[in-house]
């Protein structure tokens, strides 16, 4: 919610300053949205965090810095199998986590009682240059990884590089061409698979609508389109095609940010229903809801929780 | 077999049953099972169509409706009652 209104206000001044001389001045261009983050703004209303069960979250801030989080999950998880029909088994976890926010430094760690340890970091390096960095741990053998990422933001343009265990190596590039268009490009290399591809976005935005799309190597084509409508009101729908397993989805999701709620619908051509709503009950009291239904698959889930602090 | 039977039915059976055994009747016959087939798919195909519907209305729309309504409720409450109090409302 916070991140896609920081990008949008020196937008709106380009506007002005193009309409009144008709001239873009091509040497101070906007810097671009983030490369993995292109398609934010879609996935924002069209994938909210839907979850099956109940959960209850925790967050107490010890001080302006250090803040503890706690959180419950009670539920049905599926697990994988070759049949079409999911099988689900009840489980439970509770999770403990310690954040540390500084403007220079974020850290986040996180441990679960079936012993998944994950930890993330966020650091300016200097005032261009990011480090960012995540790691997860598991008891299973082979699961655990880790993966780090140097950004470096220049004043119209974007660069990153992305190094990860299994000899994963990742470079992006985005670049500003006009004041509402970026382009984009990126390379990787998966040692351990044996695999490498590489990818091209292009990015329109206005501050009434964002228009993305995105092609790579792999096969994928992933196009989105979101019209702000109001302030509050804005609507989103995206196409996913995967040319190697030949399989279309298209989705229409809308996301209504009132004073009470934030409400977030969608429905895709695999005939899945979803919805998801967060209330807020009082200051730092919110009420959860989700469902999902699969018309298809028959497989509806519901979910309530709530979140507590924050 | 049947032919032979419709033949034998001719010579020495009743009338009603040369005209239930008479190719116009047995058409019939075929032709309304065929619709009566053909209703119950379209009835259970629309009933399936109207259920995803419905419960598609019910997860996406009513919620949202219901929220709308509060929104408007809030918005009125507090014209109200900064036509009462004579006070600009707190911006949000």
């Amino acid at each position: 919610m916070g991140s896609h209104v920081d990008v949008h206000p020196p937008i709106p001044a380009k506007e002005m300053e193009v309409k009144k001389d008709e001239k873009v001045d091509y040497l101070n261009l906007p810097c671009p949205a983030p490369y993995e983050e292109i398609h934010r703004e879609a996935l924002m209303s069209l994938k909210p965090e839907l979850f099956e069960g109940m959960r209850f979250d925790f967050t107490k801030g010890l001080n302006q810095k250090f803040a503890l989080s706690h959180s419950v999950f009670m539920g049905p998880m599926e697990i994988p199998s070759q049949s079409t029909e999911t099988i689900k088994i009840p489980t439970a976890h509770y999770e403990f986590g310690a954040n540390y926010l500084d403007p220079k430094l974020m850290l986040f760690g996180r441990i679960l009682t079936d012993g998944r340890l994950n930890a993330r970091v966020k650091c300016d390096l200097t005032d261009n240059l990011t480090l960012k960095a995540n790691a997860q741990i598991t008891s299973e053998p082979h699961m655990s990884h880790g993966m780090a990422n140097f950004d470096y933001k220049g004043r119209d343009s974007r660069t990153q590089f992305q190094m990860g265990n299994g000899a994963l190596f990742g470079a992006s590039y985005i670049q500003s061409v006009t004041p509402h268009l970026s382009l984009g490009s990126e390379v990787f290399w998966a040692g351990q698979h044996r695999k490498s591809g590489i990818g091209f976005a292009a990015r329109y935005n206005t501050d009434k609508m964002v228009a993305t799309g995105q092609v790579a190597s792999t096969g994928m084509v992933a196009l989105s389109y979101v019209q702000k409508v109001s302030e509050k009101v804005s609507l989103a729908s995206d196409l996913m095609y995967n040319y190697m397993s030949r399989d279309v989805t298209a989705s229409f999701g809308y996301d209504y940010i009132l004073r009470q709620c934030r409400l977030r619908g969608k429905f895709d051509s695999n005939g899945c229903a979803a919805a998801f709503l967060e209330e807020r009950l009082n200051m730092g009291l919110n009420f959860i809801l989700s469902a999902e239904i699969d018309h298809r698959k028959k497989d509806y889930k519901f979910g309530f929780g709530l979140t507590v602090g924050e | 077999m049947a032919s032979k039977r419709s033949k034998r039915g001719s010579s020495d059976e009743g009338v009603v049953a040369r005209v239930s055994n008479s190719e116009i009747v047995k058409q019939g016959k075929r032709a309304a099972s065929d619709a009566a087939f053909v209703t119950k798919k379209l009835l259970r195909s629309t009933g399936k169509a109207a259920w995803i519907a419905g419960i598609t209305f019910l997860i996406l729309f009513v919620p949202l409706i219901v929220e709308m309504d509060r929104e408007q409720q809030l918005n009125e409450l507090e014209l109200q009652q900064s036509s009462l109090l004579g006070t600009p409302p707190p911006s949000q």
